[in-house]
């Protein structure tokens, strides 16, 4: 994969996103950072070498520890992707959705 | 000197809960959340062909003209705001039946390449946006 598309699939998934924001706070060891998590540690592993791959976190080895910190170049350079009307249509159309959605889930329940 | 002028394309789709015919006037009906014209501090709309339509908030105005009308399937207007720097891109959308739902399109097209748009700093701001507690504990942090 390029290392865009490394980026974007980091950040697609939430307990990668949740580890990015919790890293965002400071460095951790391993254990730190898989402890909120209610998953194996060899699933938190696996998140966190995909985040690796895409430059988004980087481990450093203090004495016998070694911290895992966030790296936020990688997103800064994929943010230059992002064009305003991308944003502003995806926010309209999210909402003109949302409004349908709940239109239909108000009309079941005065059905029912 | 001739100035070659890049242009960008965006397209959106959604699945609506609604039959077409009321997706349709949805999207017209300023009082519906979702639509550009809801989001209006000030609002001049006359959705017909060759109708004219001016709406801004936060102080950007953005105006158009709509160029097709086909109740309940397509409308299609031009859109001039800042950020096509005066130019007239175009917005098209198609509402096709899918069952009892709605898909609906959006094509933004002509848009002009400019940095304004394309910022770093505002594409930055989209991404503080996705992780909006952690960047803020980061801040205070910082303070």
């Amino acid at each position: 994969m390029d290392p865009l598309t490394d980026v974007l699939t980091a950040i697609s998934h939430p307990t990668r996103r949740a580890i990015i924001g919790q890293l965002a706070n400071g460095p951790a060891r391993f254990l730190e950072v898989a402890k909120p998590f209610d998953t194996a540690l060899n699933a938190v592993t696996k998140h966190l070498k995909m985040l690796e791959r895409a430059g988004l976190i980087e481990r450093q080895k203090q004495g016998r520890e070694v911290f895992i910190s966030f790296r936020a170049e990688p997103l800064r350079e994929v943010a230059g992707w992002v064009h305003e009307y991308e944003r502003f249509w995806n926010a309209r159309l999210d909402q003109f959705e949302q409004y349908f959605r709940n239109k239909k889930k108000r009309n079941k329940k005065e059905r029912k | 000197m001739k100035e070659s002028k890049k242009t960008l394309e965006f397209k959106f789709e959604r699945t609506i809960p609604a039959p077409p015919d009321e997706v349709f006037a949805g999207w017209l009906n300023p009082k519906i959340p979702g639509n550009p014209w809801n989001m209006a501090e000030k609002l001049l709309l006359n959705p017909a062909v060759d109708g004219f339509f001016y709406w801004s908030a936060k102080g950007t105005a953005h105006y158009g003209r709509f160029t097709e009308m086909e109740r309940p399937g397509r409308i299609q207007h031009t859109w001039v705001s800042p950020n096509t720097l005066g130019e007239e891109s175009i917005v098209t959308l198609t509402f096709q039946k899918r069952g009892g739902d709605t898909l609906m399109t959006l094509v933004h097209s002509d848009i002009p390449d400019t940095d304004r748009a394309r910022g770093h700093e505002k594409g930055w701001n989209y991404f503080l946006n996705i992780f909006p507690e952690q960047f803020v504990n980061r801040s205070h942090q910082e303070k």
